[in-house]
């Protein structure tokens, strides 16, 4: 396959530039730990990442280190290994470069080659899954156990109720709730057998603080991008939740957001925008490509700039009391329900999320945040092998023409190349431009 | 190719007859028709709350450019096919709509379809993943915000009485089923698949004790009859939702005998009974929740989750296994290769059948399998 030219990406803030030091040293940190035989537990995002600290719990995330395959384009490699298996190309290629991985790494007894780190995701000793905003979540650590590691998993299940219930009916409440702290209580008991540590509550508690405190900043910061023109892009943005996944409630990412929350205030300050002529405001939706962020630098230059995405979004609903931090984990999960609620997320009636990552379309916050941000297009990243994410892109573009935003669907993936051309890309992306330039003298923009 | 009328010229029972009848119904019985998708939310509650339950299926094959309007081109077409029927009108006699939360399309057809197209009742039944105590207890609350619902609508009390009394007659359709599963384990069986098939398609419209009625004569016919002594290969299928009769048919034509099944309308419905239990509700939720073995749900890792299939295979004799999958169904796709694994070890080939939902193109598919009933000969 030849290269894209998209296949790197530019970041724009130096605190972001900064993780290549950061992230190295931590996995260093782990990857000594790994070597000292610790057992590593591998997660799904959708598990509260605090409860990984609270246990000092090695751990590994196979969605991000599919991402991390992506980027230096050994993803393809991993996922034909596991076609080869008999795992579908239309499946979650997150999970079929994972589960090509797993496949390599019993014939081989030792992480292959071609892993993206060395030592690339350890042995696992446990698998902690979710089952939030997908099915392929719940087949993925099933199979993991079933074909190439014989060991324990614990998924969580959070329920959300759908999106014409009345969730503030206090018997739907308890009907939710209940679901929800005893699945959590069912996950900690799992973790407690499993590490053979006793949670620490105030030890779980200052590590929640941290680990909102540095949200709050992430939070704040992408407020910022309301500014015009837009501080921050997505390139920075994609990269910038890293952090949060590897560095939980560490100091360490604390100060990472901080710098970040007053780099871009001072950005927005000095009004440098991330393009310099900033000619179209766009809301990004669905997962990025994580083989081609240089997308988004494409994009830069000609005048776009992603101002909003769709994705791993943290909105406020860990603004909750924390002298219980169960009760509070349980709560944030709660408010983001009720939010979404507000909303009316049809397209995905049951929104929930635990772990204040996620993604959303076809709600009433589009209106909100064309607003806000001053949104003149979305594009939208239709993934053909994440059809949780991408699921309804459709019904959203019919409710942003009805505001006249017009959208652009583009078919490609998350991680797997295949289905990428560069040219065709182009094409669209300046067909879209166009569009936009029409919308914005007042043209009707409603064809689908 | 029109899928309406049988593709080997047989008389059937399929999705058109099944409308017919249901618009008949309705006007007969004037009472609400409440479509379901998926079972986890029990027909019986609704029969019980004075509705009649009706089980939505789709036209395989059909155009489904409708939907395009709503939702993405990667998705089930079985979903797509529903969404484009509903969009065109096709589904006008429903009064109410019941979707369970079973995989992630049909969850999210919910959205789409209750949003563009409101019907006077609808319902989306959240269903949790895994079998735990709690995850039960939600199952059981749930049937209960389930049925108040129901009954706002219909304005019929649901009454334990009345409830364990449709458990009875669903109970007792789902033992002649099994009676006329049970002589399909003879060799040369004197049921072909097809039939049997649509005899199932029948359960997701005719009110129960209607439908005792025609399985008591189809199982005195059968047992009756002089079975066909051509032998073939004794075929079970395995897979996605199957609401038509097509790959039954074509298996036949292909020298095959499908002899069992576990597909969704097939025998994952009827296999096992509600349990009476004092409580009925109790008896629902380990009916429908914990034994509709729906790959949905988590039943924990390792092959043992595929145990029951093995004992089918054993117990009706199986020479081999077709697996239908339709695109982009994550739960049996997911499945296939451990499943293939499994069955290979135990001395049983699976062939996996990967569709869009139009068996099309269908001279493909019948070499296909006849290459693989030559094999199993
Ligand atoms: S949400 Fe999408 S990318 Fe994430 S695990 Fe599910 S299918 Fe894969
Ligand atoms: S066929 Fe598969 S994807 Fe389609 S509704 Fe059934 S389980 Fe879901």
């Amino acid at each position: 396959m030849t290269q894209s030219e998209m296949s790197r990406a530019k970041r724009h803030l130096e605190t972001t530039k900064k993780m290549k030091e950061m992230l190295p040293r931590f996995f260093m940190r782990m990857m000594e730990r790994k070597f000292s035989n610790e057992p590593v537990a591998w997660c799904m995002v959708g598990i509260p990442p605090e409860l990984l600290k609270a246990f000092d719990l090695l751990f590994e995330w196979p969605e991000n280190f599919g991402t991390m395959c992506a980027s230096r384009q050994v993803a393809p490699y991993f996922i034909e290994v596991a076609e080869n298996d008999g795992y579908s190309p239309e499946l979650c290629s997150y999970v079929t470069n994972t589960m090509g991985y797993c496949r390599l790494f019993k014939e081989k007894g030792e992480a292959p080659e071609e892993s993206p780190l060395p030592g690339g995701m350890g042995t696992p000793a446990m698998l902690l899954g979710s089952g939030f905003v997908c099915e392929p979540r719940w087949k993925w650590f099933q199979s993991i156990a079933t074909r190439f590691f014989d060991i324990p998993v614990y998924s969580t299940d959070p329920l959300a109720p759908p999106w014409d219930v009345d969730p503030h009916d206090p018997r739907i409440e308890e009907h939710y709730l209940t679901l929800l702290r005893e699945d959590l209580a069912g996950q900690i008991e799992f973790m407690e057998k499993q590490t053979g540590k006793k949670l620490d509550l105030d030890n779980l508690r200052e590590i929640m603080e941290r680990s909102h405190q540095a949200l709050t900043y992430w939070r704040d910061t992408l407020a910022l991008r309301r500014a015009i023109p837009s501080p921050m892009g997505s390139t920075d943005y994609f990269h910038a939740i890293i952090p949060q996944m590897y560095l939980v409630g560490d100091e360490d990412a604390v100060v990472f957001y901080r710098e970040m929350y007053e780099e871009v205030r001072d950005r927005v300050e000095r009004k440098m925008g991330v393009v310099e002529d900033e000619k179209y405001r766009l809301i990004w939706f669905g997962l990025p490509p994580w083989f081609n962020m240089g997308i988004f630098n494409y994009l830069e230059s000609l005048g776009a700039v992603v101002a909003y995405e769709s994705t791993y979004n943290v909105g406020d609903y860990f603004e909750v009391d924390l002298s219980d931090p169960l009760e509070a984990i349980v709560r944030r999960t709660w408010q983001r329900a009720l939010k979404m609620h507000e909303y009316g997320s049809e397209t995905m009636p049951e929104l929930c999320n635990p772990a204040v990552f996620g993604g959303f379309s076809g709600s009433s916050l589009l209106e909100e945040l064309v607003d806000q941000y001053s949104l003149n297009g979305a594009l939208m990243h239709l993934t053909r092998s994440c059809r949780a994410v991408s699921f309804g892109e459709v019904h959203t573009k019919n409710r942003l023409a009805k505001i006249n935003v017009p959208s652009l669907i583009f078919e490609s993936d998350m991680a797997d190349p295949r289905l990428w051309s560069d040219a065709q890309i182009k094409t669209r992306l300046h067909a879209f431009l166009e569009t936009m330039d029409k919308a914005k003298q007042g043209g009707q923009i409603n064809e689908l | 190719m029109n899928f309406n009328s049988h593709i080997f010229g047989k008389t059937t029972f399929n999705t058109t007859e099944n409308e017919k009848l249901i618009r008949r119904l309705k006007k007969e019985t004037q009472k609400p028709v409440i479509g379901y998708l998926c079972c986890f939310a029990p027909p019986e509650i609704i029969a019980a709350a004075g509705a009649i339950p009706y089980r939505i299926s789709g036209h395989p094959g059909s155009d489904t450019s409708k939907a395009d309007a709503y939702v993405e081109p990667y998705g089930c077409t079985y979903v797509r096919s529903i969404l484009a029927r509903a969009a065109e009108g096709q589904l006008d006699f429903l009064d109410g709509l019941v979707i369970s939360h079973s995989c992630d399309m049909v969850q999210r057809l919910y959205g789409i379809w209750t949003y563009y197209h409101p019907l006077n009742f609808s319902y989306l039944f959240n269903v949790p993943h895994q079998l735990t105590p709690w995850a039960k207890d939600f199952f059981k609350r749930e049937l209960g915000f389930f049925r108040e619902k129901l009954e706002q609508f219909t304005g019929q009390q649901v009454t334990t009485g009345a409830l364990n009394e449709t458990i009875g007659l669903y109970n007792k359709n789902r033992s002649l089923v099994r009676q006329i599963y049970e002589l399909r384990k003879a060799a040369p069986p004197p049921v072909e698949g097809s039939e049997a098939f649509e005899i199932l398609m029948a359960g997701g419209v005719l009110p129960a004790d209607q439908y005792r009625t025609f399985l008591e004569s189809a199982l005195k016919n059968f047992q009756q009859r002089k079975p066909d002594p051509h032998q073939g290969p004794r075929i079970m299928i395995w897979g996605s939702i199957m609401d038509s009769p097509i790959l039954f048919e074509v298996i036949e034509k292909a020298g095959g005998k499908v002899v069992c099944d576990d597909t969704c309308i097939g025998f994952r419905t009827w296999e096992k009974d509600v349990p009476q239990t004092a409580d009925p509700y109790d008896g629902l939720t380990e009916h429908y929740f914990v034994n509709f073995q729906c790959p949905r749900t988590d039943r924990g890792p390792s092959v043992k989750r595929f145990n029951y299939l093995l004992e089918r295979a054993r117990a009706y004799r199986v020479d081999g296994v077709v697996g239908y999958i339709i695109s982009f169904c994550d739960p049996h796709k997911f499945d296939y290769p451990d499943l293939r694994d499994y069955l290979k070890k135990e001395g049983l080939p699976l062939l996996l059948i990967d569709d869009n939902y139009s068996f099309e193109p269908l001279e493909a598919l019948k070499t296909r399998l006849e290459a693989f009933m030559e094999m199993r000969k």
